[in-house]
């Protein structure tokens, strides 16, 4: 069997080895069992069902919150040999929507947004598909309150059974066990129906260090000095745009690394130029906003760099993965100033609507349809949830959020082991044996006064690209069309 | 885009000009209001070329133009370049294509033609190299739809030769030559990312508005270069269904059904549309802009003693003229019918300007 699945892996995709934890799942879903995979960022998710849908040609359909991603899956998907794949979003106008679910059937791979699949008309159309693989990507926002969650999530247990039960494979990055139980109980399982194949969250690849500033003009100061010296390329993640894109001006001015801004409030055809140009290696370092994920898989990443402070641990660990996923070894790096908090806690109140807001919502509820931050209040009032209900659910969805933003800070103020500090989180430890104090963190080493000493030991620097040497156009176009004489 | 750029190029030096005339000719708000300033300012042609854009604020262009010398205000929020606005006026348009490129984005949809050939260059490129696993790049259902059909079909017709051969024809006649360069950036293939415009305006010391203008152009003239190559070319289902109106559809049924009265009974039009009397004057207007002089119907709409009183009346300057001053020396004026006194000197002047 094992060495089936590796030749299937070779023919469809070329590649001679699993990553850890995708053969498994694979024969969980072959023999036709439920499955909960917990599989790190970077672990090749998309693979798994692709593959399947690949070996059995069935139907595929995959539920991702994350619309603003969705077409680039699609690209992702394109781009590893799929086809005949859709994506089904709010995105989509009138006209276009009506096409593809006219031709629906043609399609292998669907993606769908969980407010498309609450449509009546979108369930109509996909029940009278044969459908091989449920997947739910991201299942944590099943559970949880990130800015991504999606009150559609939590049908998404009875829109399973109206398709008819297929066999599902639910999936996530990282998730807690009560979050576990959570996802597994709002999909209508019950826990014994599930296979559950959890992989560690620990990245031992992955130095992690955390540095405590004074104010806001120290930590620019030290991030120049960073950017100017780390090797390799780098992501540094912000929250809010306008700062992602001001730092990148300032990295280009003061330092000689080639470094653009990376965010969702940009058009598409940019944002192309620029994702293709950091997997070319022509540019150095982008400036991403945290809840901005990337259209590709960038392999050599050797750093990730937050100046701003993520909202949760769960989002950090998924964000610093993206460094190393050649498993050679990568940098994290927090920096914090004591505003950050501040900051955090501002997005927090922004997103989880106080009790002044809910009284004026649910007693002026037309105004619950004029504004999408609305959504999470219009489905508990759709719902038929009381006022009281409603600020009960609230209320404990803002409590939860302090306490992890508390976590999140007590991570960077930890005098212990960051890693022990970060596994916790995840009842999970580093394994006996495994422990190796002199690439660990920066509580283990003096990191803050050598790592310039740690970038030239351990981060490699790729050569640089030829790509973006200065073309005529006659060369460039010769470049682009090869010609067959 | 900056629209401090753009009112260097679409103002003048001779015409104090609105600032939110411009803008929204250039966005394509179709009110008649914008379009009768567009009428005054030569500038119909450019209706709706930059649709769908961002632009800054007007307050604060204006107030910029005028503190660093490149434009005087006066206190209706109307700008006239000064010299030194013309100075920076030429150099912008010394970068440009002759304007009557932008112009062909009036007429047809040329941004989604850029989209459209930047992407068949991707996928031909990467055929080229027998390569299947790239990012492509995004673009809506329809779309997709027609270059995967476009692909299909002419995928042995030795695709990357007519691309190489379209774009050395295209590319080594262009005036100023430089531009070949800027046009080949906003293409991505194989082993080959492009720049954003932003990453070109840096590269060339100019302004990102100016690169997005340029690649508008440069489009804007290969898409009339592919559709004179005709229908059996391999590339002309890249240039179909690009085609824009430069009258809305609402404003064309209203003039179709006054074409076909006898009486010109207005009311009965906007009785059998149900729409406004007040709409059907606005259709018949934006229709009299956008129209040629000869094709458009004004003696039916304006009797020839009024004409008579107006020709005796008007003022030098006819664009400028008020409907409060005109309404004062002529009793029973219609704003509609004033309206479109000048819309029809303003075209008169225009043709004769044109001829001579
Ligand atoms: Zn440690």
């Amino acid at each position: 069997m094992t060495m089936d699945l590796k030749r299937e892996l070779k023919k469809y995709f070329g590649f001679d080895d699993f990553r850890p934890g995708q053969e498994d799942i694979l024969k969980n879903l072959l023999a036709n069992r439920n499955t909960l995979a917990i599989l790190p960022t970077g672990g090749g998710k998309t693979l798994l069902y692709q593959m399947y849908g690949a070996m059995t040609h069935q139907r595929v359909i995959i539920v991702s919150p994350l619309i603003s991603l969705m077409q680039d899956q699609v690209s992702r998907l394109q781009y590893l040999g799929s086809k005949r794949v859709v994506a089904l979003t709010s995105a989509l106008d009138f006209q276009e929507k009506t096409a593809i679910l006219t031709h629906l059937n043609r399609y292998q791979f669907i993606y769908v947004s969980p407010e498309m699949l609450a449509n009546q008309q979108v369930q109509q159309r996909l029940m009278q598909l044969q459908i091989g693989l449920f997947v739910v990507d991201e299942a944590h926002c099943i559970s949880e309150w990130g800015p991504d969650f999606r009150p559609d999530y939590l049908k998404l247990g009875t829109v399973r059974e109206r398709l008819g039960s297929p066999l599902t494979l639910m999936m996530t990055a990282t998730a807690t066990q009560p979050v576990r139980r959570n996802i597994i109980a709002h999909m209508n399982f019950s826990p014994g129906d599930i296979h559950q194949i959890v992989l560690p969250v620990n990245r031992a690849n992955i130095f992690l260090s955390a540095k405590i500033f004074a104010n806001q003009h120290e930590k620019d100061d030290a991030l120049i000095e960073l950017v100017k010296q780390l090797n390799g390329p780098g992501i540094i993640y912000f929250s809010s745009k306008s700062k992602a894109e001001q730092t990148a001006n300032t990295l280009t001015n003061e330092t000689d690394r080639r470094v653009m801004a990376y965010h969702g409030g940009m058009d598409s055809q940019p944002r192309f130029h620029i994702q293709q140009q950091f997997l070319a290696g022509n540019l150095d370092i982008i400036c991403a906003t945290s809840a901005f994920g990337m259209g590709i898989d960038k392999n050599n990443v050797r750093f990730v760099i937050h100046y701003h402070l993520p909202a949760n641990i769960q989002s950090y660990v998924q964000e610093i993965g993206r460094c190393g996923r050649d498993r050679k070894p990568g940098l994290a790096i927090l920096m914090y100033e004591p505003n950050d908090r501040a900051l955090q806690m501002g997005l927090i109140d922004h997103t989880v609507p106080d009790e002044s807001l809910l009284d004026y919502l649910y007693a002026h509820p037309k105004m619950l349809s004029t504004d999408d931050q609305f959504r999470v209040v219009k489905f508990y009032h759709d719902n038929g949830d009381s006022l009281e209900q409603a600020k009960t659910i609230f209320n404990h969805a803002r409590t939860r959020r302090v306490k992890e933003l508390g976590a999140m800070v007590q991570y960077v103020y930890t005098e212990k082991c960051r890693r022990d500090e970060l596994l916790k989180y995840f009842d999970e430890a580093v394994p006996d044996g495994e422990r190796n104090p002199s690439y660990c963190c920066d509580h283990d080493v003096d990191f803050w006064d050598r790592w310039r000493d740690f970038s030239r030991q351990y981060l490699n620097q790729p050569a640089q690209s030829s790509q973006n040497e200065a073309k005529s156009w006659q060369q460039v176009i010769d470049q682009l069309f090869l010609s067959k004489n | 885009m900056d629209l401090r750029v753009l009112m260097l190029i679409f103002g003048s030096g001779q015409q104090f000009r609105r600032v939110k005339a411009i803008k929204n000719t250039l966005r394509g708000r179709r009110t008649v209001s914008n379009l009768y300033w567009a009428l005054e300012y030569g500038l119909l042609d450019f209706v709706d070329v930059l649709h769908g854009t961002d632009f800054g604020e007007d307050q604060l262009v204006l107030t910029q133009l005028v503190s660093s010398g490149l434009a005087r205000a006066d206190d209706t929020f109307r700008i006239q370049l000064t010299a030194k606005g013309i100075d920076q006026q030429q150099r912008y348009l010394n970068q440009l294509l002759p304007l009557k490129y932008l112009a062909v984005s009036s007429r047809y949809d040329v941004a989604k033609f850029m989209r459209r050939f930047s992407f068949a260059s991707q996928i031909v490129s990467e055929f080229s190299y027998g390569n299947n696993q790239y990012y492509p790049q995004s673009i809506n259902y329809f779309e997709d739809q027609l270059l995967k059909r476009w692909f299909v079909m002419n995928k042995h017709q030795d695709l990357p030769r007519h691309f190489q051969q379209l774009l050395r024809d295209f590319l080594g006649d262009l005036q100023p030559a430089d531009l070949a360069d800027v046009f080949v950036q906003s293409l991505v293939g194989h082993n080959f990312s492009g720049l954003t415009a932003e990453q070109v305006a840096v590269k060339r010391r100019t302004s990102t508005t100016v690169v997005a203008l340029q690649w508008l152009q440069l489009y804007g003239m290969l898409l009339e270069k592919l559709m004179q190559a005709g229908k059996t070319s391999l590339f002309s289902p890249l240039v179909s269904g690009l085609a824009k109106s430069t009258v809305s559809s609402s404003a064309q049924a209203t003039f179709k059904l006054f074409l076909q009265q006898k009486n010109h009974n207005l009311q009965a039009i906007a009785t059998q549309r149900k729409i406004k009397l007040t709409t059907v004057y606005e259709h018949l207007l934006e229709v009299a802009i956008m129209s040629k002089t000869a094709a458009f119907p004004y003696r039916a709409l304006i009797s020839d003693d009024l004409m008579n009183q107006l020709l005796a009346h008007q003022p030098q300057n006819v664009g400028e003229w008020t409907f409060q001053d005109a309404s004062q020396v002529i009793g029973q004026l219609a704003f509609f019918q004033f309206r479109l006194f000048q819309i029809y000197r303003s075209k008169m002047s225009d043709d004769d300007g044109s001829q001579a």
